[in-house]
Order: C-alpha cells, then structure tokens, then sequence
C-alpha cells in the first residue's frame, strides 16, 4: 500500500484551486488500497477551510497553530516536518506556486527527499517515481526519476491537472501536534498587497489585443491600441511587456498577472509560456500572431497567422476600421 | 554590505531551433548562442544596487566550465568586486539539490550579509536551487522577490504571488533572496566596466577544495535523474490562416465578426 | 599569427551587440529614418556607456583602446541597424584629426566633450568643384593679428548641419607649390559669425545622419584653432583618411553582415511552392557567395585595423579594405532585396534601408575609383 500526500495550499481564506488539482491527480494515481492524505497547516481559525478538502482525502492530518495563521516557509517548514513524521506518505505533492517555490526545496534539502519541481505528469510504476517536466521554455519535455526513498518530493505545475470532479472519500482529520520551536522571527510576514486595479480592468473586457515580447518597444504600443480602439477592446500584454514596463502590471495576463476570460484574446507576438497559457486559456476564441510557427501559443490558438506582428496589425486594423465605416 | 550572487550560463532557446544530442538527456548545444541566465542579470542588477547605496562587496559565483568565465567577467564588468567559477568533472549530472550543495560548499567560507540567486534558471526552470541554498546554509530566505527595501539589518521585501497579489515579509539578515524578472532595469555593459576587470582573475575552485566528496555531488549525490528528453506532443493547434496579407486580414476579420470580436 | 579576437574585443563585441539590441529597434529606425532624424538618445547613451570615443586616450575622455576596437563597435552597431548604427558611429567624426594632431589644449577642450556626447564633430574637406581631390583648396583661410578668416564652401559634409565643430581643410598658402603644401586644418565651431549649414535633405541614404553644404562667410576664429602646423593640413588628413577608411570599411562590414543575417532568417521563414526557400540551392548558393564576400571583408577590415594600432601608415591596405568591404555592402545588400522579393522593395523591410545605406561606403571616405588609384600606386609606383 502507497500513501500519497497532498500539501493544502490556501490564502486569504481561500483553498487555492492547486490543491485540488493535486487530489485529483493523487486519487488518480493511488490504487484501491491506497490512501490519499491531505496535510493542512493553519490557525484554529482556518478549520473551516479543512472540512473543503477532507471529504477528497483519505485522511487528513492537520496542525492548528496561531503561529501558523499566514504562510512563512520556516514554521510551515518545522509543522511540515512534525505532520511527515506521522504521515508515513510515500510521495508528497505541493504546487510549483509561490506557496510551494517558497518551501519546497528547503524540505527536500533538509529532509533529504529525492525531489523535482514543476512537474506537469506523475506516474508510479512499481513503487518507482517518475515524473514529466519541461525544460527550455517548454520547448522540450524531460522524464526524470526519484531515487528510491522513503519519502519523495514533487511540486506540480498549476494547471497541469484538473480540479474538477475530485473523487469524495470519507475523510477521517486528524490533528497533529506541533509547538513552535526554533527562531523564527527572522521571516516575518507583514501584509499583502492586492493588484493594482488601474485605469482599465482587463478581466472585464470582451476582446483583448494582448502585446509580448514581439512588440518590441514601449512605442509600439500605440499601433496595438489603435487595432484595439478599432475592435473596441482593450490593450493586455505578456510578462515581459510588464517587466519592461511598457505597460503597468495592471494589464498582464497570466500566472503572476490576472486570469482573463474574453470573447476574443488576440496574442499578438506572444510565444505562450505556460505562465501566460494559464491565464488566458478560458478565452472563447484565441487568435495568435507570431513569426515563430513553433511558438506554444500556437498549440493554444483556434487560430494563427505565422506572420511579423507589424505587418499584420495595420492591414487588420485598417480592415476593421473599413467594416465599420 | 557583502553580497554574494549566483548566476548561471544558459544557452539561448527562446527562438532557436532545438536538437537533442545523442544521447537525449540534453540539447545539442552547436552553434547556440549562450548568456547569463536571464533571472541572474536581474539578480545581478539588484546587488549592485544595493552595493551603491550602501556599499560593500559583490561576489559572484557560477559554477561550470570555463566557458563560464564569460557570464562571470560580465557580471564584473558591470559592478562586481570578485568572481569564482567551481569546475570539477565531479560536478557532471548535478541535479539542483546537489548543485546547491556544491554552491553552499564554496559560500560558508565567503563573508556574506546577502546572497541573491535567481528564481530560476531559463533552461531547466527548476525554481529551487536557491531555496535549497538558503536551507544548506542555515539562512532565512524569500522566493520570488520583486522589490528590495534595506531597514538596518533588515530587508522589507515584495514576494510576487498569483493573480497580481504581492506579499510584503520582513527578512532578517544575513539571508537569502531568490530575485525575480522586472524588479529593475539591468544596466548595459558599459567599456569602462570591461576596461576595468580585463586584468582581474577568477578564481576557480574544484570538489576537492571544497571538501565536498563523489557521494555528494554529481549523479551519485543525486537524488533525482533525467531519463530522457523527448519533444512534447503537439496539440490540435491553431488553424493557420494563409494567403496574402490582405486575405488574411479579410480571413481574421470574419472570424472577430463571427465570434463576437468587433463591438 | 593569430585570427581570433582576445578576451576583452569579444566582450567589447558582446557589450556592443547587447546595447545595439536593446536600444536600436526597428520600429524606432523606421520613424527616423521617415523623419530624417538623428538618433540622439540612442547617441546619447552610446556615449555614456563608453562605445564613442572608445579609441580616444583616457586623459581625454576616451577608453584608450585602438582603431580596431573602434572598428568592432561600427560593424557591431551598423549590423544591428545600418541607419541608426550609421549615424551613432560617425558621430564622433573627423575628432581623430585633433587626437593625432590637435594641441593639448585642442584635444583638451574638443575630445572629452564629443566622447560623452555633449559635442557632434565633422570634417570640412569636400568641395563642390574638386570632390575626392584635395591637392587644391577653393575655402581660404587668411591671417589676421590673432584670427584667421574662413571664406568658401564645402559639400557632403558628414554632420554639417549638427555639429558643434568641424575640423575645416583650408588653403592658407595660395601660392605654395605644389598647393597642397599651403593647405592647413582649422577647429571651426559651428556657432561662429558667418557660418551656414544647408542640410542636403533628399539623398538616397544615411537619412538620420546629417549631410550638408556649409559655407563660410568671412568666418573669424582664433589663430590657436589652428591644428598643428600651417602648411600641414594636408599631410594630416592623409593621414586621417587611412584612419576613416578603416570605419568607414567597418561600417561597410556592419551593413553587409546585417543584410545577410536578415537574409538567412528570411530564407529559412518564407514557403514558396510548398517548401521553405531556404531548401531552393540558388538561394544556398547565393547565401554561401553573400557568406564568403562578408568574411572576405571582415578578414581586410581587421588586417587594416590591426595594422594601423601597429603604428603603420598603409594606404594601400586601408583602401584594399575599404573597396572590399564597400563593394561586399553593396553586393550583399542588393542580393538582399533580391532573395526578399517585393518585400525587400518596400521601406518597411530593413533589407530596403540597408540597401540605400550601403552605397555611400563606396562613395565617401574616397570613391571606389579613388582607392584603386591608391592601391595600384603604392603597388605599382605612380606613373604619368
């Protein structure tokens, strides 16, 4: 019998959606006598979050401990440690989120866990590990192997699994002890700050012309705007268009940015990183243009022109504006 | 304030053609043009931002053939005091656990009130070689940090989370912080910087200065293995649209109509 | 014997690269060169981050590397862009005159300025009634007690119409025999009473540099503007030119390289009957003659450079190198906008720019018929 361990991430008073993804895929990997375990790590106050994700694991174990109110990687570290002690899992799974990039690897190195990160497939043969994960900007996937021991370490890319339709298990919780031990006043969380809302809030717009990396400079930006004034739809950008500052951060779709859900996304000179993919891939209808036939976006679009972006955009516009006269 | 950065020497994909060598557990690097990780130029960037408010020393270390020296020369170029490159065939096959044991190995023994690394490398994206630093080393640490302020032996930092939400937490020094892409503008080479460090020398350091033995290090002080790279299948796709420029245009425009794209 | 670069001229490469990527965009180049505009930030920063002046001595501003240096920084920036690259690059223009030549308070008050970018510099040799031949000087400067007096004209004059000084080849001798042995080279601000730049607007390329006719009319300037000796002026630009034609070479390389690297990328882009053109072996074949005539240029742009930081005056291998690397911009260029079809016609591709940017190499810094008279001189003797 395997046990697979899931590490419940939440925030705000939320149970963040990874959480379930990795359920999901765990309750897909165990076998009839195998268990899936939830491991929740919170304050008293959060017990309510506990009973969202107990009835999709075998057992849950817990810690309750003010100290544990907001996610600091050291105490969650030391509590973690306490709840593996008597977790007895074979495989933990976190998320490959700030949550899991913040803590996993200190686990791996402290407790010596054979380990990858970011992994987008598990599979388990014969009590072997083996794990899928991209290199190269997603250009090239590897299959990588944990060594044998007894407990191994993965983080799970978001959206690699779905979160939906999780398997229902009578869940037993059951409460770990854990006191604070150790000096952890050296990390201290102090507060959060929410995302800019901005001059235009993207993730009501209907049609988005959403610039990369292909636009090239700050002062291309207009000739977007003016396809977007054209469509009545509204200027979003890439990671990398942020970075530069091109555009506030306000307008970035994906992961570290906002989900956006239009009727019409239109990448123009994005290459589709996952990052990017996760938070436009609800869009009803993608169009992509990009030089680069093998560009990812392309693998996410409905439709795609391998074209330069600047040649593209004024003959779209002007064929725009000419329909609405 | 000493302050110590690692960086790495990636090749450069984002646009390139890649192979996968022979024995498919890498890419056939030929021809490929290589840079500093791009999350280390920004690690890089930060330090010497930090230097010149506050002075002190920057080190950089990057482990790796000498090949390397480049990205090490470079980061000197720009406003680093000192660099070492560690090199040992030992250090082959080195997963990230490993690599910053081999990292932790050569930084003990160097002065250090801040170590900054990357978030990830462009190549493997593994995203934890710097956490796994910090652990090794016995230091507080922060992953993902998008803004550095400096309060007496304290760092107030700006930890980027999902969907535009950023987490403010207070680290304590000596630490660890993994830096992430757009907290600043990297600074150009500049000739004055190259003029400066043509003379300098990089120190290299090798398993066996660092003490650290075969168990630890390379694929036997791995605890986690590539078995294969393989090209990821391709999904369904776009359909691409073909034609001149201007039927193109005419193709995309009946699409926006049809799906609700022209308001 | 060595064909590799050292350590520090493949970082001034690197740095070169990375600056000319970042700042020099096309879009940008686009506009400029619609708006015949000179580049100005771009220079700006250049000069900050030490790529101008990089030859001139440290004690005046400069980096205190070689001509060579200097050439790996032009072929670097004119790659990126020939236009923008162009116009960064000469903007330093005709400075080597007062570095060689200058006094020390000359070279004090003139290279540190151009060096960070406050001062644009020029030469003033070309005039209307002689071109590449200046054995005889129409522009006279004439003594004064403390000033000398400028009068005449000059044409196709590299940043005429936005520098703050011009180093001005003048007769000072009308009747010295032969003439040129009365000609001597001035530092003329371009603020001074009765100086006039008329920009040349509509010229085929090199449309964000600034080329203009300048006249001078009773200009005054003080008798210490003089460089060196009078009855030098002459010798000195001679000397210059086999300084100039080694950038001018460099630039000539830039441009030919960038229109080729533009070309293959295309090649391997563009489908035409169901395969990529790249597959077609006239177009392999044209890459590989493209290919050759670049390395061809690029090996006789870095001898004469090398050269010249050996301390030698050579200017039959200057002029070999100019011609070479002049007719290598132009070939490269016009396969280009061959192998790119209707779109390399059009303003919007940079191969069209290129193009238009390449034919001055053969041009100014002396004709290609001028540098086939130097060669075969200094290879032949001279015979009458």
């Amino acid at each position: 019998m395997k046990k697979i361990a899931v590490l419940v991430e939440h925030r705000q008073g939320e149970i963040r959606e990874i959480t379930f993804e990795m359920l999901g895929k765990a309750h897909q990997l165990a076998g009839s006598d195998d268990e899936v375990q939830a491991l929740f790590l919170g304050d008293t106050s959060q017990k309510e979050l506990v009973a969202k994700v107990s009835p999709h694991a075998h057992t849950t174990l817990a810690v309750y401990d003010a100290a544990l109110k907001d996610f600091e990687p050291l105490r969650y570290g030391s509590a973690l440690e306490a709840v593996l002690s008597n977790a007895d899992c074979d495989l933990l799974l976190m998320g490959q989120t700030a949550f899991g990039m913040d803590l996993a690897p200190a686990l791996a190195a402290k407790m010596t866990m054979p380990f990858t990160s970011d992994v987008v497939d598990i599979e388990i043969l014969d009590g072997g590990v083996k794990a899928t994960r991209q290199m190269y900007s997603g250009k090239v996937s590897a299959a990588v192997s944990l060594k044998e021991a007894p407990k191994r370490l993965l983080t799970v890319r978001a959206g690699a699994f779905p979160a939906e339709d999780v398997p229902e298990v009578s869940g037993e919780v059951r409460e770990i002890a854990w006191s604070v031990d150790g000096d952890f006043a050296v990390r201290k969380f102090l507060s959060y700050i929410e995302a800019a809302v901005g001059d235009v809030d993207i993730t009501q717009a209907d049609v988005l012309v959403s610039v990369g990396r292909g636009i090239k400079d700050a002062d291309n930006i207009p000739v977007a705007q003016e396809l977007a004034d054209a469509l009545g739809g509204v200027v979003s950008c890439s990671r990398p268009v942020a970075d530069k500052k091109w555009l506030p951060k306000e307008r970035q779709v994906g992961t570290s940015g906002k989900t956006v859900k239009p009727r019409v996304y239109i990448a123009l000179g994005i290459s589709g990183a996952f990052q990017h993919q996760a938070g436009m891939k609800g869009a009803a209808t993608i169009i992509a243009v990009n030089k680069d036939p093998k560009a990812p976006i392309f693998s996410i679009a409905h439709f795609g022109i391998v074209d330069d972006l600047f040649k593209v955009l004024p003959a779209l516009t002007e064929k725009v504006r000419e329909l609405k006269g | 304030m000493d302050i110590i950065v690692c960086i790495k020497r990636v090749p450069e994909t984002a646009e390139a053609d890649i192979v996968l060598d022979a024995g498919k557990k890498g890419i056939d690097t030929d021809g490929m043009v290589f840079s500093i990780n791009e999350w280390d130029n920004y690690a890089v960037e930060a330090a010497i931002q930090l230097k010149e408010a506050q002075g002190g020393k920057i080190t950089v270390v990057s482990a790796g053939p000498e090949e390397n020296n480049e990205v090490l020369r470079r980061a000197l170029a720009m406003g680093a005091d000192d660099a070492i490159r560690l090199t040992d065939p030992a250090f082959e096959g080195s997963d990230a656990i490993a690599m910053a044991r081999i990292l932790a190995a050569a930084i003990k023994d160097i002065p250090h009130d801040l170590i900054l690394t990357g978030v990830q490398a462009d190549d493997d994206g593994f995203g934890g070689t710097g956490v796994a630093l910090a652990e090794m080393l016995g230091l507080p640490y922060a992953a993902l940090v998008t803004d550095i302020q400096l309060d007496g032996d304290t760092l107030t930092v700006h930890r980027e989370l999902e969907g535009g939400l950023e987490e403010v937490t207070a680290v304590k020094m000596p630490a660890l912080l993994t830096i992430q892409t757009g907290i600043n503008e990297p600074r150009y080479v500049s000739i004055m910087g190259i003029r400066k460090v043509a003379k300098k020398e990089i120190a290299e350091k090798s398993a066996g200065d660092l003490s650290l033995s075969g168990d630890d290090i390379g694929v036997k002080g791995s605890l986690s293995q590539i078995e294969g790279l393989f090209f990821p299948p391709v999904g369904e796709g776009a359909e691409i649209i073909e034609g001149t420029m201007d039927e193109k245009a005419e193709t995309l425009v009946k699409i926006l109509k049809e799906r609700g794209g022209i308001a | 014997m060595d064909f590799e670069l050292d350590l520090e001229q493949k970082e001034i490469v690197k740095a070169a690269r990375e600056f000319a990527e970042g700042e020099f965009d096309p879009q940008l180049a686009f506009e400029l060169e619609k708006t015949h505009t000179f580049p100005a930030d771009i220079r700006r920063k250049a000069c900050k981050l030490g790529f101008v002046g990089i030859h001139f001595p440290e004690e005046y501003g400069g980096q205190g590397y070689g001509i060579m240096e200097n050439a790996l920084i032009v072929e670097e920036f004119c790659r990126r862009d020939s236009g923008i690259g162009s116009a960064v690059v000469l903007s330093d223009f005709s400075s080597e005159v007062v570095m060689r030549f200058g006094s020390e308070a000359q070279k004090k008050a003139y290279l540190p300025k151009v060096a960070s970018g406050a001062y644009i510099s020029g030469g003033g040799y070309t005039e209307p009634d002689h071109g590449s031949d200046i054995t005889f000087m129409n522009t006279t400067a004439v003594r004064d007690g403390d000033s000398y007096v400028i009068n005449g004209s000059k044409t196709f004059i590299t940043n005429g119409g936005i520098a703050q000084f011009l180093i001005v080849l003048c007769q000072t001798d009308e009747n010295a025999s032969p003439p040129y042995r009365g000609q001597s080279t001035f530092i003329v601000p371009t603020d001074v009473d009765g100086f006039e730049a008329v920009e040349i607007e509509d010229k085929m390329g090199l449309k964000m540099t600034s080329t203009a006719e300048i006249y001078f009319n009773n200009v005054r300037i003080p008798a210490d503007a003089l460089i060196g000796e009078a009855g030098k002026g002459f010798y000195q630009v001679l000397e210059f030119f086999d300084e100039s034609r080694v950038e001018i070479a460099a630039q000539a390389l830039g441009i030919a390289q960038g229109a080729l690297d533009r070309t293959i990328a295309y090649i391997k882009d563009r489908s035409q009957f169901g395969k990529k053109i790249a597959a077609f072996q006239v177009n392999q074949h044209k890459i590989a003659d493209m290919a050759t005539r670049v390395e061809l240029a690029r090996l006789m742009v870095y001898k004469a450079a090398w050269n010249y930081d050996k301390g030698r005056i050579d200017p039959t291998l200057t002029s070999m190198a100019k011609m070479t690397a002049g007719q290598a911009a132009v070939y490269v260029a016009d396969e280009a906008i061959q192998m790119h079809g209707g779109y390399g016609y059009i303003m919007e591709n940079e191969v069209e720019r290129f193009y238009r940017d390449a034919k001055i190499t053969e041009i100014y810094e002396g004709t290609r018929e001028i540098q086939k008279n130097t060669i075969s001189s200094g290879i032949v003797g001279r015979y009458k």
